[in-house]
């Protein structure tokens, strides 16, 4: 079992509460924001339009028409107080492998074409995270990205984009890195950018911060419903799944793209159980357990 | 049915919004002035969420295929019905085969086309709205192009009898230069130095054309941030936070130069220290506020946030009833 230090709510404007559970990402913290926004959109309370589950905070969206904002207030520090250990959350998840082209000649452009805006302008985004990340080639910050398994730990900013945060490292152990000082304007389609702790995978063509060091080949919205494993959700990612990075050069991203394009692409995955509570006694060895064969 | 023959700045067809899908990354999109898109609806009789088209800055030319009645709000422009000049905030009358055209707003950003039966497109995820960063919402959505056809709803009965009615002025937003925008502070505040969140509250701050329908932006001091050590997870700028969903009309602070507030077509998350949110009920002044005009941000509490939200929302019923329109 682990402890987290009290709730800190805040009211935002006149209809939402924002609950920060810890300033600092955590698994724990994480869970901990799955298992009380569960527990909340369960109950289906009338007034509550919005039920946001973030890294290590939630969102709630009501209306103070139909709720009174203090009970409402009062309601879900009582909740959160019952009802947020996550060692009772178990998780039905989706291991989910994605294809990714590392250090591409888009990204790249994008990388030039915004560095105005960037706190090392004569350094590409993928050189940038070499450097404040002390790793000497390339190939180094690759097989670092690609051979970790990451939570999905919060879905938002456009639809389907997701969060992901590395699962079974220390903290120490795990690439970080600033954001743009000032938001791109424009972000290519799937582009995989780092920011802070954190994996995104940019579903839709928009502004970002992220620093961007490849494409993903694989889409992680599907607004037209092209794809079998995407046709009931549009979305790939759901919080609580694992996502694996795969490197793969220019001629297997190609050939994926094209397969998407198609329509007959069919995502790399596999169905677990998955115990927060034993993530949390065995670390890595458990991870290790639930991606084998994978 | 209408014809856009030409389709201005930046045309899109929006009602209400898409609720409830926020937690997906998916925003709420719908009119950006909800107030001004409401009258226009209001006026017609329609049921308020009815689609209509948003106009930004340059207005359209459209074609009508159909009898119906129209109503225009929002910034004023110049429209006319064929040659001929036709008021804003009121109810005319449109013939089969007449252009209606528009010139470009003279104050504020954007103007609204309400139709009689609302325009008649597929709903996407519960929505006819149009949201910009991504091609879904209304027109399987990117802007509108010249020639794009639009379907039409039956006018609705007794509408004809309606032409003329009109908002009276009492009712009508201002859209002027300068605006004060009530913000609940709060979130990441506590990042912020004691002369930041002074420079925030006391400085006249100046709209960036690099505003749209996601965000508006702002600049005119400097806001300085607290010493602080970074949370794990954040990264290590000052001005990093570890990742939170957004609220709509939240205040970023990604630099010291520069403040940005989400809207309606927001990106729902990040990971910026954000200083407050504006309250709802000002974001249609917001939207309405061009570039390199000025915005004051006042502090209000929560509790006087509701009151203003009800006081809006009691004059949208006053008028409601003042033009025996459909409860909203």
């Amino acid at each position: 079992m682990f402890t987290l230090p009290e709730t800190r709510f805040d009211f935002s404007g006149d209809e939402y509460i924002y609950a920060e559970i810890s300033r600092n990402m955590s698994a724990e913290s994480n869970f901990k924001a799955l298992a009380i926004t569960n527990e909340l959109r369960n109950r289906s309370i009338p007034g509550i339009i919005d039920i946001c589950p973030s890294n290590a905070s939630y969102l709630i969206r009501f209306n103070p028409e139909i709720i009174s904002a203090h009970d409402l207030l009062d309601y879900l520090k009582e909740i959160d107080v019952t009802k947020s250990n996550p060692s009772e959350l178990n998780l039905k998840i989706r291991i989910v492998e994605i294809p990714i082209w590392y250090d591409d000649p888009i990204t790249r452009e994008y990388s030039e074409r915004y560095k105005n805006r960037h706190p090392c302008p004569e350094l590409s985004n993928f050189e940038f995270i070499m450097k404040t990340n002390n790793f000497k080639d390339k190939e180094e910050l690759i097989i670092s990205h690609s051979s970790t398994p990451y939570l999905i730990s919060m879905m938002g900013f456009t639809p389907g984009t997701a969060w992901e945060f590395p699962l079974g490292i220390s903290p120490e152990q795990i690439i970080q890195t600033p954001k743009y000082l000032s938001p791109r304007p424009d972000t290519p389609k799937q582009a995989v950018g780092l920011g802070g702790a954190f994996t995104v995978i940019y579903s839709v063509p928009g502004p970002g911060s992220y620093q961007l060091i490849g494409l993903s080949a694989v889409p992680v919205f599907d607004p037209e419903r092209k794809l079998e494993d995407l046709k009931d959700m549009l979305f790939l990612a759901k919080p609580g799944d694992i996502w694996k990075h795969r490197p793969i050069g220019e001629n297997e991203y190609n050939r994926i793209v094209s397969q998407v394009n198609r329509g007959t692409y069919r995502y790399h995955m596999k169905e677990v159980e998955f115990s927060p509570e034993e993530y949390f006694a065995k670390g890595k060895e458990y991870i290790n357990q639930i991606m084998e064969g994978f | 049915m209408l014809k856009v023959l030409d389709t201005g700045l930046n045309t899109t067809i929006q009602d209400m919004g898409r609720n409830g899908l926020y937690h997906l990354g998916v925003p709420p999109s719908g009119a950006a002035d909800k107030y001004s898109f409401q009258l226009g609806n209001l006026l017609l009789g329609n049921p308020v969420h009815y689609a209509g088209l948003e106009m930004t800055l340059l207005g359209a030319a459209i074609e009508f295929r159909k009898k119906t009645v129209i109503a225009v709000t929002g910034a004023p422009m110049d429209v006319y019905l064929n040659h001929g000049k036709i008021p804003m905030w009121e109810n005319v009358k449109v013939e089969e085969g007449d252009v209606l055209s528009f010139k470009s707003a003279q104050s504020g950003v954007r103007t609204y086309l309400c139709v009689s039966g609302g325009i008649l497109v597929p709903e996407m995820l519960g929505s006819k709205s149009t949201y910009s960063l991504n091609q879904f919402g209304a027109y399987i959505g990117k802007k509108l192009v010249n020639g794009t056809e639009l379907g039409l709803g039956e006018p609705l009965p007794g509408v004809f009898k309606q032409v003329g009615k009109r908002i009276p002025p009492t009712y009508t937003p201002q859209f002027g230069d300068r605006v004060d925008i009530r913000v609940v502070m709060g979130l990441s505040s506590y990042r912020l130095s004691d002369e930041g969140i002074k420079a925030f509250l006391n400085t006249e701050w100046r709209v960036s054309a690099e505003s749209n329908r996601v965000a508006c932006r702002y600049k005119g001091a400097t806001i300085s941030y607290k010493k602080f050590e970074p949370p794990f997870g954040a990264g290590s700028g000052s001005s990093n936070v570890v990742d939170i969903a957004y609220p709509i009309g939240v205040l970023m602070v990604p630099n010291s130069e520069e403040i940005i507030m989400l809207l309606n077509d927001a990106t729902t998350g990040g990971g910026f220290v954000t200083v407050g949110t504006a309250i709802s009920p000002d974001l249609d002044k917001v939207s309405q506020s061009r570039p390199n005009s000025t915005t004051r941000f006042i502090a209000v509490t929560v509790d006087q946030a509701i009151t203003a939200r009800l006081e809006k929302k009691k004059k949208l019923l006053k008028l409601t009833e003042l033009l025996d329109g459909r409860p909203i």
